[in-house]
């Protein structure tokens, strides 16, 4: 508490980045994932 | 060679306090871009209109030309990741994956450079064999990083990645797709467009691999990790890659692969088609293809459920149960089709298709285990020709069955009650091979000096 606040968080910078990462990869995957179901709820119908 | 040092090992190794769970998605940002391979059969409709546009006109290229383009590729995909794999472990993933995207990028480009001369030669040479390059590079780089910054969860870790492939399929089909109906007009079907937007799309998208993944430094072990009871397989000792193969483990791993392939892939590539013709009043062509995406989803959900699944009972016992279980579903199937029950067929598949994918995704890590970690990414190269060994043989076997079959008058609804029985055969010829792999005898350890 040396009044040196403005250094970042690195716990926080980490959890950013891992977001990050993870969505970055994660969103088209979700997007192939969700036509690929719209395209098997056809089998129900 | 000063301009490429970003690529070297030494600049990729993790600093302290480097958070492990950042390596998973720069193997999955590989793998879901190299995936799309496995969706390219969204292009043959299109590429047999090039001239013609709305239909195939005099000059177009018939569909036996353009299902070749997909053949190279995934022949280049096992040779180049059995050739390239010690390189692979010499130069680390970093380099590797920079080689696999630039391949992968450039084969869509000299592709549509072939599309827009109407030269099929150059289509073979970019998506055949520069695409196949980076497939084969791609499928086997991250693999020995991914276990060496999990080695209490390999199968998990490993698992993920070989997930992306199969994801990689659904965003390559709807992404084509949606850059078709985006580019075509009355003159084009906006094919060569799309190949140049898809190839620059994951040129960017494998670069984020490739700056992002990190090897772990000497000796690292992930912190707070629970050590389990080692299986009986587990070694704690490594085998080169040209001693491995010297060594009945890895015939029989690769017999293990091979099997449990070719009894899946025959089944995917007819899935369409069986459902049909099996319940012809019940299924109808909208319902079959909605069943190949339904195959498609358990396909990608069993890589990474049956692979997580391993790294608690044991790959050796995961794979017992991918062949028992497999074999068990496939007598059951043509009772499905006796009976009429739909729902049955559909979950027999569901759960065939899950342990399909979960053979790909469980077998780095069960190579971690016989072979240990020193060359396990090029010893997964080699291994992976039993991929395209069964690429080749499991399609042909089922639609010679069904053709046979047919010529001796069985009507269409059980044309493939032979070969369910073929397939079942086949697992139950994996299960003893998959029983009969014991620990590597020491004299193929490498020797420490």
């Amino acid at each position: 508490m040396s009044g040196h606040s403005a250094k970042p968080n690195p716990g926080a910078t980490d959890v950013v980045r891992l977001l990050a990462a993870w969505l970055f990869v994660g969103a088209p995957l979700a997007w192939g994932i969700y036509a690929t179901l719209q395209k098997a709820a056809q089998l129900f119908r | 060679m000063s301009g490429l040092g970003f690529l070297a090992r030494a600049r990729i190794v993790a600093q302290p306090g480097y958070s492990r769970w950042l390596v998973p998605p720069s193997a999955l940002a590989i793998h879901l871009a190299i995936g799309q391979g496995y969706a390219l059969s969204v292009f043959n409709l299109p590429m047999t209109r090039l001239i013609g546009v709305t239909k195939s006109a005099p000059g177009d290229w018939p569909l036996t030309w353009i299902v070749w383009i997909f053949n190279i590729a995934f022949a280049v995909l096992g040779l180049s990741a059995a050739l390239f794999g010690k390189w692979l472990e010499r130069v680390g993933p970093r380099h590797a994956m920079f080689v696999s995207a630039l391949c992968f990028g450039s084969g869509f480009l000299v592709s549509a450079a072939g599309i827009a001369a109407h030269w099929i030669g150059l289509v073979y040479l970019g998506y055949g064999l520069l695409g196949g390059i980076g497939l084969g590079l791609g499928y086997i780089s991250p693999v020995s990083t991914l276990i060496r910054w999990f080695p209490d969860k390999p199968g998990m870790a490993t698992g993920l990645a070989i997930m992306g492939f199969g994801g990689g399929a659904m965003i390559g089909s709807p992404l084509a797709t949606t850059l078709m109906d985006h580019f075509k007009s009355s003159r084009s079907a906006g094919v060569t467009e799309t190949f140049v937007t898809m190839g620059l799309i994951y040129l960017a998208f494998m670069m984020f691999g490739v700056i992002t993944v990190r090897v772990p430094p000497p000796d690292w072990k992930p912190p707070g990790a629970v050590a389990r009871k080692p299986f009986r397989l587990v070694t704690t000792a490594d085998v080169s890659a040209d001693e491995a193969i010297k060594t009945p483990q890895f015939w029989l791993l690769w017999a293990v692969l091979f099997l449990n392939v070719t009894a899946g892939i025959g089944v995917l590539a007819q899935a369409s088609p069986m459902s049909q013709e099996m319940f012809p009043a019940r299924i109808a062509a909208s319902g079959a293809a909605g069943f190949v995406g339904l195959l498609s989803i358990f396909n990608l959900a069993g890589r990474f459920f049956w692979s997580s699944i391993s790294d608690f009972a044991g790959r050796k016992r995961t794979y017992m149960i991918y062949f028992a279980l497999g074999a068990l579903l496939y007598v059951l199937v043509p009772t499905t089709g006796k009976t009429g029950s739909v729902g049955a067929f559909i979950a027999c598949f569901a759960i065939v298709l899950s342990m399909y994918g979960g053979g790909f995704a469980t077998i780095p890590a069960y190579l971690r285990d016989v072979f240990g970690v020193y060359q396990v990414g090029a010893i997964h190269g080699r291994l992976l020709t039993a991929w395209s060994a069964a690429a080749l043989v499991g399609p042909t076997l089922v639609t010679y069955i069904r053709e046979a079959q047919l010529a001796r008058g069985v009507p269409k609804t059980e044309a493939y009650t032979i070969t369910m029985y073929i397939m079942a055969t086949l697992l139950v010829a994996g299960f003893f091979c998959n029983l009969a792999v014991r620990p590597v005898d020491a004299k193929h350890h490498v020797k420490v000096p």
